[in-house]
């Protein structure tokens, strides 16, 4: 019947399969039509999917160490769900305030280096500089004032970005996933538990879609503007950072030797460094070695004051061969540096070195060696200098 | 005088007149590209009227085209309806190409690493226009081959169709057969999800039990590329699926079909005198040409199929993908593809190289030689009472072993881990667990205990506190949970969920909110599936836990308690009164013993709208 009907005449099936095609084409672009709000709901239920796959690995594997909420664990690990992991600044009027005195002491230095600058103007700089000084300082103090106890949780105001602080380029997704790859070689120096390498690239558990699982979770913590100071009083442990901190076992070698007491640091004013270090007679071997590398300083730091500061060749800076002779006889001739020793010169351009520039060279050297010094390592550093002619 | 230096269509329109010339030249391509039908034939035969001119145009075609030399110009009336063919061959040969097609769109988003396949399926799925919908009807198409080329051959089996001189199409047939369950089989590890890899692990497992051992362990290798299936592997199955198998179907599809044309199409059983074969000795008014009769009615089932294929996967079919593959995740009743469901449902029955390897290839081979074994020459179905109640009975017992295959069939879970996994397995097919389906604003934040919903909606605050309270107490039996010290069955919940990585500080159940009525129907089914094994889950109560983990995540987490009860392989053993026995600690008192299992749910994950 069925078959007499619809399909015996030609006719019938010429129809049918007419009809057929045409629907076939109607409904394909229907679908067409509706595809890229398919695709789009795919994707949001595939991330969500996503982080709910990180969140169960989450569980597992990190919460010993970074807290069941995220938050840290004090004295353990930092914490994720952190405003300060996702850059949030709460005081952004007193940011930019301060980037604003940042920028116009900045343009003023310039100026006042510059050899047209009448000495009258010069004065004027100095003035207005100790002002920008002083007026930052009051808002640093300011901004500190406000969240007390986070101060002295270690958090820093005036670095509320994790990925600022450590240098890191890429994308918050990137340091996160980059982090769970490879671990956190340098860690086991400020943590009792190291951050492992997590991949099995690196030898670890996890796959690379469960790392990127985890990471989609970490992620979703970022609340964008909406942080509340309540999260940030909520974070256990902050992070930590290498770059300023001795390794643990050099800084108690040294609490070992000095009887319990750090010795103290240079920091940066010339004048007090010259008063204080007379004290000390330098070792120009040690200063020798702590000038290649071969030794650290007394804070566990690796100067490597030869990388930059070739022996007989001018390199990124100038040669050490006959660094105390071109001080005396060239620098202290120059009328910025009356009343100088050669001393002097050299623990200005150690501790701060943007001071003076040697003609021919470019401001490169770091700022940071008043913080790595004891006065006993600038001393033989010193003593060495002196052996160098 | 020509136009240009040379006879060309100009001087046709200068002659001709335009219209007529261009008419002619499309008249004349026509022709060519039919290789011998011109418009007009064309017009006459799908009208259906006859050829006005002679030689006959319709069978030019056949004569010097490439195509259609391969197909006979006219068939014999008796088997040109629906009975006896159904068309299941020509549906096959459809598909095979369908399935080339849709595979060559495939290949082009995906590569065979298992670092990056799941990642291409996704791909697929979220960012590929019409990826989703080319994939499923892969799929579904996948599936309906399997289907269609089996019910070709039970249609050939019941038509007696194999009998000589067919003996050897048949054969072909049987192998064209084990490509197709081959082809779609090794397309299952491709999206390198949980589902893959586990069917295709319990495959390869089958291919380990050959005898003797070396064998099997060389051929198990082979076919992992290693211990466990791994890159090797899914390179060696990915390579099966788009080379060796398609090459060899082509083949056998090839040698299937000049058989068939070389013995004519079988006529109906009852259209022969026994023991002739007619098929090829058509008479003048039996004769159905193929232009235009058989060819409207093939161009039609292919257009009626694709349109069922297509209606199926755009409102009612998804492919599945399941988690990316862990090899250190089994998943709770993984099965084989359903038509390889009856050897892994045979494998229960016993012996795995009888079961698995042997009997399957003894029904493979069965079949093979049966043309040869089954010599009787009448094909009609009252002669063969004895060959047709065999099928039957072989298709009975493959249906039951298919049963038998599935995961709910005598594979021995213990009834708390069954109904987690009731409760929470991710999307595999159209199912997933009857947690995740709850709508985001119901899993209200809480705790809620399965006596809720064994009581009367009216006393629930109370039947909620005395929980409370029965949870407070000292418990006087010895309470299994991690910690191993809880006092009460309180601090043992608190217990449960540390080592699951979940602090709760006070335990504080309350009754389910009146407008979350999906997390009340998952409350009532864990408590009805705990009264159901009550047997084992003595005294069992559950209790769904549910806190915030993220703004938009939230932690799901179930509980399982009872009694433990005494076990003889794994089921509970049974006193006088039909009662189980409770199993006691040193001072004689009962074992309580947790479950427990979590889930986190997103606001997006939008596992409802499945």
């Amino acid at each position: 019947m069925f078959e007499r009907m619809l399909i015996g005449r030609i006719e019938n099936r010429v129809t049918v399969g007419l009809v057929s095609f045409v629907l076939i084409m109607v409904f394909l672009g229907w679908a067409a039509i509706n595809e890229g709000g398919r695709m789009q709901a795919f994707q949001v239920m595939e991330e969500a999917r996503s982080i709910e796959q990180g969140a169960m690995s989450f569980a597992a594997n990190c919460t010993s160490c970074h807290g069941l909420d995220g938050r840290g664990l004090a004295g353990k690990g930092p914490a994720l769900n952190n405003p300060q992991f996702f850059g949030h600044d709460f005081f952004p009027e007193i940011t930019r305030q301060i980037s604003t005195l940042n920028t116009e002491k900045t343009l003023i230095t310039t100026e006042r280096n510059d050899a047209a600058t009448t000495d009258a103007r010069k004065a004027e700089i100095d003035a207005r500089i100790t002002e920008i000084d002083s007026e930052i300082a009051t808002l640093n103090a300011d901004r500190e004032a406000q969240i007390p106890d986070l101060i002295a949780k270690g958090y820093d105001p005036a670095r509320f970005n994790r990925l600022t602080n450590l240098g890191w380029v890429g994308t918050r997704d990137s340091f996160v996933l980059t982090t769970l790859i490879h671990g956190r070689p340098v860690s086991v120096n400020y943590w009792p538990q190291p951050m492992a390498a997590w991949s099995q690239t690196a030898g670890g558990p996890l796959r690379m879609d469960q790392l990127e699982d985890i990471t989609a979770y970490i992620i979703n913590w970022d609340k964008g503007d909406e942080w509340t100071l309540d999260d940030l009083y909520a974070v256990q442990q902050f992070a930590l950072e290498p770059v300023d901190g001795a390794p643990l076992e050099e800084q108690i070698r040294i609490l070992q030797e000095s009887g319990g007491v750090l010795p103290e640091k240079v920091g940066t004013n010339v004048q007090e460094i010259v008063a204080n270090l007379a004290e000390f007679t330098g070792d120009p071997v040690r200063g020798d070695a702590l000038y290649h590398g071969g030794q650290t300083s007394q804070f566990g730091n690796t100067l490597a004051c030869s990388g930059c500061h070739i022996q007989a060749t001018n390199g990124t800076g100038p040669m050490t061969d006959g660094t105390l002779t071109r001080a005396s006889t060239e620098r202290l001739n120059e009328s910025q540096f009356a009343g100088y020793t050669a001393e002097q010169y050299l623990i200005e351009s150690i501790v701060n070195p943007a001071a003076y520039i040697v003609p021919g060279y470019s401001n490169v050297m770091l700022a940071t060696f008043g913080d790595q010094l004891s006065y006993q390592d600038l001393a033989d550093l010193l003593a060495y200098l002196e052996t160098t002619g | 005088m020509s136009v240009l230096p040379f006879p060309s269509f100009l001087d046709d329109v200068k002659e001709k007149g335009l219209k007529k010339a261009v008419f002619e030249l499309v008249d004349e391509s026509v022709e060519r590209l039919t290789a011998g039908m011109n418009i007009a034939d064309l017009r006459e035969a799908i009208r259906g009227e006859p050829a006005s001119r002679k030689p006959n145009p319709r069978l030019q075609p056949h004569a010097d085209g490439f195509w259609l030399h391969m197909r006979p110009s006219y068939f014999h009336a008796d088997m040109t309806g629906l009975y006896p063919t159904f068309r299941l061959g020509w549906l096959s040969t459809y598909l095979v190409f369908f399935e080339t097609i849709t595979g060559i769109l495939l290949m082009v988003w995906y590569t065979p690493s298992p670092e990056v396949a799941y990642a291409n399926m996704l791909n697929i799925l979220s960012n590929v226009p019409m990826g989703q919908f080319v994939r499923d009807l892969h799929r579904l198409g996948a599936e309906a081959m399997v289907l269609i080329v089996s019910l070709h051959m039970v249609r050939t089996y019941f038509t007696g169709s194999y009998k000589k001189p067919r003996q050897f199409t048949w054969f072909t047939g049987l192998i064209l057969l084990a490509i197709t369950g081959f082809l779609s089989f090794s397309g299952y590890l491709l999206p390198w999800d949980q589902l893959a890899l586990w069917a295709v692990t319990i495959g390869a497992s089958m291919i380990e039990a050959t005898p003797p051992q070396i064998v099997g362990d060389n051929l198990n290798l082979l076919v992992r590329g290693g211990p466990d299936i791994a890159a090797n592997g899914l390179l060696r199955f990915y390579l099966l699926h788009v080379l060796a198998l398609p090459a060899l179907l082509f083949v056998f599809t090839g040698v299937h079909y000049y058989k068939v044309i070389v013995h004519g199409h079988s006529l109906p059983p009852k259209k022969e005198n026994i023991g002739e074969d007619t098929a090829k000795r058509v008479p003048l008014d039996k004769r159905v040409y193929f232009i235009p009769d058989v060819l409207t009615s093939e161009i039609m089932w292919i257009a009626v199929t694709t349109l069922v294929l297509t209606v199926l996967c755009i409102w009612f079919y998804d492919a599945p993908l399941e988690h990316h593959a862990d090899p250190q995740v089994t998943p709770l009743g993984t099965t084989a593809p359903w038509y390889f469901l009856w050897i892994q449902g045979a494998l229960k029955l016993g012996d795995k190289v009888f079961w698995g390897i042997i009997f399957p290839g003894l029904i493979l081979g069965l079949l093979a030689v049966w043309p040869y074994l089954d010599v009787t020459p009448s094909r009609r179905y009252a002669h063969r009472r004895f060959a047709i109640s065999f099928f039957l009975g072989l298709i009975s017992f493959v249906t039951i072993l298919s049963y038998m295959g599935l995961a709910k069939f005598g594979v021995a879970t213990s009834p708390d881990s069954e109904i987690m996994h009731e409760l929470t397995f991710p999307p595999a097919h159209s199912h997933v667990g009857k947690l995740l389906p709850v709508p985001y604003e119901q899993l209200v934040t809480g705790m809620y205990t399965t006596r809720q919903s064994e009581g009367d909606d009216a006393d629930v605050s109370s039947i909620v506190n005395a929980f409370n309270e029965e949870l407070n107490l000292a418990y006087s039996g010895t309470i299994v949970s991690p910690g191993g010290t809880a006092a009460t069955l309180g601090a043992g919940i608190q217990d449960v969920l540390s080592s699951q990585h979940l602090e709760v500080s006070s335990i504080n159940f309350r009754s389910v909110p009146s407008d979350a009525p999906e997390l009340k129907k998952v409350l009532d089914f864990m408590a009805e599936e705990i009264h159901h094994n009550d047997d084992y889950l003595v005294n069992g109560w559950g209790a769904i836990v549910i806190s915030q983990n993220q703004s938009n995540l939230k932690r799901v987490d179930l509980i399982i308690s009872w009694d433990e009860v005494e076990l003889e392989n794994g089921q509970p053993v049974l006193d006088a009164n039909g009662q189980p026995v409770i199993a006691t600690d040193a001072d004689g008192n009962p074992i309580r013993r947790f479950n427990t299992s979590h889930v986190f749910i997103h606001e997006d994950a939008l596992y409802f709208s499945h």
